[in-house]
């Protein structure tokens, strides 16, 4: 019979190998518990790590700045920026506008107004983008300490940019509306036919789930159904730019261009809507819930 | 001393990977410099080394990131930890062995990720393989040797890293 050796002298290989062992047998264990923990340690150091981020991010952007300025002339740049700004903000009131005269149209046939709850928006900058390969995010320089919430939606004047998915002390991690692992319920303005919007792999948007019936078409504006999630109603997507109908299939469904250039975005608006779990209490409570 | 040296290596490292290499990707994707810094730290400080770091960075990017925490953890620790191993039995580290080591790893890396996180109906495992896992290997291991490359011919970080070790 084969005795055990506890004499034998420490080395760094078997602490190592112990250590893992005990980890990674911690993590496929209790995935979600141990999640938790280490979001809720790691808000802090969030914190901490979002001032050279934020630094990062001014130093880029001030060098971004004055190499467009050189190269470009500085005058049409400025005016174009503001021409731009302008645009983004007409295109957001024009859907808006779209949308409540849409509902009055309806609302007014039916003798029943009721007015659309609007939640507060907070201003945040974006500092960065996702550290991996896998997922189309954004950084943004505010978490929970500002209110910030998984779920809340994120918004520029233009539209929907995406949602919130994770949240530390001071930062916050935003999956745009273009990542194949988002879904937003959606409906198209002009038809009334609902749907869920998910990204694609090529960084469009698609509407899935349009009924076999409906007439949406090519040039149609899509826009949030406010059913779910951190969205009012009526905030502008995209608009279709292909609808595709399969052989024998029960739904239809529509690609989009989103109306956000998610490439350029620099600032947005986040819908602080209320009733939505904080990281800490929904780790507590994700069982088993692996996808952001 | 270790813990500082780390500690101010991974939050140099988040900022580069998050603000500056967005800008230059290729083939839409970017390096993963925590993935190259784990197999260095592995490769030359040991397994305890290597673990630990790929614990931390795994656990930090993850912070910055849509991606599961837990499964950055357990990837980027496996990789500190191999490439610890293979450390103790490879006698010379040549720009040419790391670049396949790291090649490797990444390669490993990604298949592990690809295979853990669930990812949507539209990304199947050879798109994660086309677009992402190859290309970032490619990416990781051209960078990890051009890093190593300028380390030990331009900066003599050879003694650094003995007295390290030491």
């Amino acid at each position: 019979m084969r005795m055990v050796n506890f004499r034998t002298p420490y080395n760094a290989g078997r602490l190592a190998l112990a250590l893992a062992a005990v980890l990674f047998l911690g993590f496929f264990l209790l995935p979600s518990q141990l999640q938790g923990v280490f979001q809720a340690i790691g808000s802090p150091i969030g914190w901490v790590l979002s001032w050279p981020l934020r630094a990062m991010a001014g130093i880029q952007g001030g060098i971004a700045d004055s190499w467009d300025s050189f190269v470009a002339l500085q005058g049409v740049q400025e005016e174009n920026k503001e021409l731009r700004k302008e645009l983004d903000q007409l295109k957001g009131q024009n859907s808006q506008l779209r949308e409540a005269a849409a509902a009055t149209e309806r609302l007014t046939a039916l003798l029943e107004f009721k007015g659309q709850e609007m939640f507060p928006m907070v201003a945040a900058q974006v500092i960065g983008r996702d550290t991996g390969n896998w997922y189309r995010t954004i950084i943004l320089n505010k978490g929970e300490s500002d209110g910030f919430r998984p779920d809340m939606g994120v918004v520029t004047p233009a539209g929907v940019v995406g949602r919130i998915v994770k949240t530390t002390a001071a930062t916050s991690v935003v999956l745009l509306v273009t990542d194949p692992n988002n879904a937003i319920a959606g409906l198209v303005q002009r038809t009334r036919d609902e749907g869920i919007i998910e990204g694609t792999t090529s960084g469009q948007a698609r509407l899935k789930y349009i009924p076999l019936l409906s007439t949406a078409r090519p040039g149609d504006r899509v826009v949030t159904s406010g059913l779910v999630g951190g969205f009012p109603r009526g905030l502008s997507i995209g608009a279709i730019t292909r609808i595709d109908k399969a052989e024998g299939a029960l739904f239809q469904s529509a690609e989009l261009t989103p109306e956000v250039d998610i490439s350029r975005v620099e600032e947005v608006l986040v819908i602080q809507s209320p009733n939505l779990q904080t990281e800490s209490e929904r780790s507590g409570h994700a069982k088993g819930r692996r996808k952001p | 001393m270790k813990a500082l040296v780390i500690a101010g290596l991974i939050a140099g490292l988040i900022p580069v990977q998050s603000a500056l290499l967005p800008h230059m990707t290729l083939w839409g994707v970017m390096p993963d410099l925590g993935l190259i810094v784990v197999c260095l730290a592995g490769l030359f400080a040991g397994e305890l080394e290597g673990l630990l770091v790929g614990l931390a960075v795994g656990w930090i990017t993850g912070l910055f990131s849509a991606a599961d925490l837990t499964v950055g953890m357990v990837t980027k620790g496996t990789v500190g930890y191999l490439a610890g191993v293979a450390g103790r039995h490879i006698v010379d580290v040549t720009p040419a062995v790391l670049v396949l080591g790291l090649l490797a790893a990444s390669c490993v890396s990604g298949l592990l990720t690809a295979l853990v996180l669930t990812l949507n109906e539209q990304q199947d495992l050879w798109w994660a393989l086309r677009t992402v896992v190859l290309p970032q290997a490619v990416l990781d291991g051209a960078v990890g040797g051009a890093l190593y490359w300028l380390a030990w011919s331009r900066l003599n970080i050879e003694r650094f890293v003995s007295e390290y070790r030491t």
